[in-house]
């Protein structure tokens, strides 16, 4: 197999088509005496083509458990996922014809790489697994290290520990890129770096989406960095999508109380203007035992007795294509604020 | 040399990569520096030799006995560590014993570690039913102290080399399966085993490349500390009469034998255990050099 | 709690359960006829057969088994081959035996070891480190028997001081607590700590170098807290495992105490095995490997609940 077979665009599906769809997607983990950790309950969205989708939500909302099941490194309990049109691991898209296609980077650069190997061998691991020979492999190894920062002359032969946080997050981007994926999740992947070298790794990502024509996952608790680099965002309570938009109009105007929380908890940038008090009230959530109805009624300032009752689905709200799961939003769900029914379009 | 593609750049082909010395002449450069360390590997090294050229360097044979000559002292002419109670020389005797009580130590380690490996990696890394299922297993091995399971085992085998080395075998296996089990756990929860699962690697492969070369270092230093658990079990089953019979020079059965000697020539009567002790040391103070050796972090 | 010790307890069970089929089949793989012990090399086919039935060897195997638990259970272990004698009866009079000096042993190993691990850890890196560890690795690489032996030459033929073996005038039936009896449990306990100290040494200078290195301690310094504020913490730290290493220690001690036995002619359950084994004697060999295994396991057991009552975070497991 050669490597212009690893990297040819194979877009099956169109323009149309989102890369990935996720559908229902659910997945618990049993802890015993009946316990169960609902870490991603019934999670839906599409990721389109060239786009970024950003992720974000609290420790425990379920982000990484969605990375990984996206990634197939967990198996769902509930729901598929679609990949350009295409059922994964479904007969037209063998599990390991789709990992060619999806990589992730994770967050811990170190505990990333074989602190055995070479930097160079554990690019070039990828690709040897799909048939590729190992010196075509350590070529391309070289060659991806070239593009992303490192000079290969100085760095290929080098072991992970004698390089630096950013330097082997780096690594880590190339060797995502080596088997020539058209989706890249990127799970926190700048969040341990030091501020100046996050930056920078940022821009090399943005060059790469540019470059290779990437799709990105970015799962991130930081939301000027998320802004920073996202189309689209996608705010995770609980094991759930809560709200789901354009990036802009999405910091711009909130729809769901719990991402009106979460950004107006960004420390103010203006000395006039502080953040005063902490806007989310009550303990950070559990996902053990999550609140009946909508799983964010403890701690929303605005919930009512509809909000302990039922749960609400992702709705179309605002202009564009936002969506958000508040029965503020959901005309006829009986609370207060919601719009009226005739009033619905 | 490597294949040209068209999407390699010229640079990258032109100028050789700087080679760090990588680990393992790390390891060599902190063992290297640990007096004690090399001191006991150099002893180490000087026994094995002994008992390689055994037949060269021993003054005398081992096996011819002499009814006049029993139990002489140490210093007696042509007998320069004494006899023993049957006449015969004690130094080439305990010459020749290192053959033994080395193999004795060594190759029950050695298939231990080679099938304690396979149980403990396996379960570590296919985990589940069957790693429950077979750490169970051993842990039921696990439950006995190794010199009762060795004995038990010897006693219903009975006495010879062979059983010698079975039972010795089977009692190192558990401690090296769990170890191997352990250090494979820990390691299969590291990102970039996961990485390369998201490579779309096979198990058999992710095992060859990322698991093996993390996990067999910590277990071939664990499985060296045996060694000299084993000498000393082995000899220990020679003294019992479990193990080697005789007349074959073994350093556990010369001990056995020169038991009653001890009122007669103490000293010679301890020498056998004097050898087992320093070989067992410096196999024990090479084990350790080993670990602090191979024990940093990057 | 109860939840872990009730957990504790079942998951012994199994264990239990492998370590009983084991001793039942060890005398199954020995090679020969396990009746030859017994025989006269002339007997006649009928009295093999006779015999057969009444030791029970002509059923099939797994009824074996359940016939021998079942009577394991209710304390009857089988009658020895070779004295007649019920098996438990001998192997409880040894148990005895073994364990008074397994105990001294284990309380001598402890002291001496936790001393020795406490120097190294807190002095660490010093000669005083270097020293204790050295005298830790010594102790676990020395073949004890042939200490004992020397020991043997030293005190008793040399210097005459104690005597070389046994139980003491009368044997152990007559066992007194003066110092007749008591100079016979002085050498082979001594020769028995060896190794636990070594392995408690090493264990508690590993613990104490870990504790003093931990954050907290600087912070401890710096209240103001005397070191011998820092001495106790440490202690209260490093006090479980040092106790379930003791305890796992005594627990060995107790299994491989035949080789020191042997040497010292102590009436104990080592010694008892090492005549099982010479004579072929079955039923003594299994029913003492069974009693001294489960007391492992059972040790073990005690050891772990000692553990989760002492250190909390053991429990969550």
């Amino acid at each position: 197999m050669s490597l212009e077979m690893l990297t040819e665009e194979r877009d099956r599906g169109g323009a149309g088509t989102p890369l990935l769809e996720a559908r229902r997607l659910t997945k618990h983990f049993p802890l015993g005496r009946g316990a169960v950790v609902r870490a991603v309950d019934g999670v839906d969205f599409q990721v389109m083509k060239g786009e970024t989708l950003g992720v974000v939500g609290e420790s425990g909302c379920g982000k990484s458990t969605t990375a990984r099941v996206v990634m197939q490194l967990i198996t769902q309990d509930k729901g598929e996922m679609l990949f350009d049109g295409e059922a994964v691991g479904g007969a037209a898209l063998s599990l390991k014809a789709y990992r060619r296609q999806a990589q992730m980077v994770f967050q811990d650069s170190y505990a990333s790489l074989n602190p055995r190997l070479t930097i160079e061998d554990s690019v070039a691991f990828g690709p040897t697994v799909h048939g590729v020979s190992k010196s075509a492999a350590i070529a391309r190894a070289r060659d991806l290290l070239a593009r992303v920062g490192l000079d290969p002359a100085r760095f290929a032969a080098r072991y992970p520990h004698e390089l630096s946080g950013g330097q082997r997050q780096r690594v880590n981007i190339a060797r995502a890129l080596a088997l020539g994926p058209r989706l890249v999740i990127l799970d926190e992947a700048v969040s341990a770096l030091d501020k100046s070298v996050e930056a920078q790794v940022l821009n090399l990502l943005m060059d790469l989406r540019e470059e290779f024509g990437l799709t990105y996952i970015f799962i991130s608790h930081d939301l000027n960095v998320v802004r920073f680099i996202s189309d689209r965002v996608m705010v995770m309570y609980l094991g759930e999508v809560v709200e789901i938009g354009p990036v802009d109009e999405l910091y711009d105007d909130p729809r769901h109380p719990y991402t009106r929380a979460l950004l107006s908890a960004m420390p103010s940038m203006d000395p006039d203007n502080r953040t005063m008090e902490a806007p989310l009230a009550g303990d950070p959530p559990n996902p053990i035992n999550p609140p009946a109805g909508c799983r964010f009624h403890p701690r929303c300032p605005q919930a009512q007795t509809v909000c302990a009752k039922a749960k609400p689905v992702l709705t179309q709200t605002g202009e564009g294509a936002r969506l958000a799961a508040c029965h503020m939003e959901i005309a006829g769900s009986g609370h207060s604020r919601a719009p009226k029914l005739e009033d619905a379009a | 040399m490597s294949v040209i593609t068209s999407d390699a750049s010229p640079a990258a082909m032109v100028t050789p990569p700087l080679r760090s010395p990588g680990y393992w002449a790390g390891v060599w450069r902190r063992f290297t520096r640990d007096k004690v360390a090399v001191g006991a590997g150099i002893v180490v090294l000087l026994i094995v030799l002994m008992a390689i050229f055994a037949d060269y360097i021993a003054p005398a044979d081992p096996t011819r006995s002499s009814m006049l000559r029993r139990l002489r002292p140490i210093g007696t002419p042509g007998y320069p560590l004494g006899a023993d109670e049957l006449g015969r020389d004690m130094l080439s005797r305990l010459i020749h014993g290192a053959r033994l009580s080395l193999f004795m130590g060594v190759v029950p380690v050695f298939i231990a570690f080679f099938l304690g490996s396979l149980i403990g990696v396996s379960a570590g890394f296919f985990g589940g039913r069957y790693n429950t299922v077979v750490m169970r297993t051993v842990d039921v091995f696990y439950a006995f102290p190794s010199v009762l399971l060795a004995i038990a085992l010897s006693g219903a085998l009975g006495a010879g080399i062979f059983n010698s080395l079975l039972s010795l075998t089977i009692v190192f296996i558990p401690p090296i399966a769990r170890i191997a089990e352990s250090v494979t756990t820990q390691v299969r929860s590291m990102d970039y085993v996961e990485a390369a699962r998201a490579s779309g690697a096979a198990s058999g492969a992710i095992i060859r490349i990322h698991v093996l070369g993390n996990v067999l270092g910590p277990i071939f230093v664990y499985a060296t500390s045996l060694i000299s658990v084993s000498m000393i079990l082995a000899s220990g089953l020679s003294f019992l009469g479990l193990g080697t019979k005789p007349p074959t020079p073994e350093w556990g059965l010369m001990l056995n034998t020169l038991r009653t000697a001890i009122y007669v020539q103490p000293w010679v009567a301890a020498l056998p255990g004097m050898a087992i002790f320093i070989t067992s040391i410096s196999f024990n103070l090479l084990s350790d050099g080993l670990r602090s050796a191979m024990d940093v972090k990057g | 709690m109860l939840s872990y010790l009730a957990k504790r307890m079942l998951y012994v069970l199994p264990v239990a359960f492998g370590v009983s089929l084991f001793c039942f089949l060890l005398v199954h793989i020995a090679p020969g006829d396990p009746l030859t012990s017994v025989l006269p090399p002339d007997a006649s086919q009928q009295m093999q057969d006779e015999l057969r039935r009444i030791y029970g060897f002509d059923r099939p195997l797994p009824v074996q088994f359940g016939l021998w638990l079942w009577k394991a259970l209710q304390g009857d272990l089988g009658t020895s081959i070779a004295t007649g004698r019920p098996v438990a009866a001998e192997v409880w009079r040894a148990v005895g035996n073994t364990l008074l000096i397994a105990c001294l042993a284990t309380v001598i190993g402890f002291v001496l070891g936790c001393f020795f691990g406490f120097v190294a850890g807190y002095f660490r890196g010093s000669f005083l480190d270097k020293f204790a560890s050295m005298l830790a690795v010594l102790g676990v690489s020395v073949p004890h028997y042939w200490l004992g032996m020397v020991l043997v030459i030293v005190f008793s033929v040399q210097l005459g001081w104690l005597p070389p073996g046994g139980a003491g005038p009368g044997g152990s039936a007559a066992w007194k607590w003066d110092w007749e009896h008591v100079s016979h449990m002085i050498l082979p306990a001594i020769t028995m700590s060896v190794i636990p100290m070594g392995i408690i040494s090493r264990t508690v200078r590993a613990l104490v170098a870990d504790i003093l290195n931990q954050e907290f301690v600087p912070a401890l310094r710096a209240k103001g807290l005397m070191d011998f504020g820092v001495f106790r913490h440490v202690v209260k730290n490093a006090a479980p495992t040092a106790l379930a290493v003791m305890g796992l220690q005594l627990g060995y001690l107790l299994g491989g105490s035949i080789l020191i036995e042997t040497v010292f002619s102590w009436p104990g359950t080592g010694f008892l095995l090492g005549n099982a084994i010479f004579q072929r004697d079955l039923p003594l060999l299994q029913g003492t490997i069974l009693v001294l295994a489960m007391f492992f396991v059972g040790l073990n057991v005690l050891v772990d609940i000692v553990q989760g009552l002492l250190d909390p975070r053991v429990r969550r497991r």
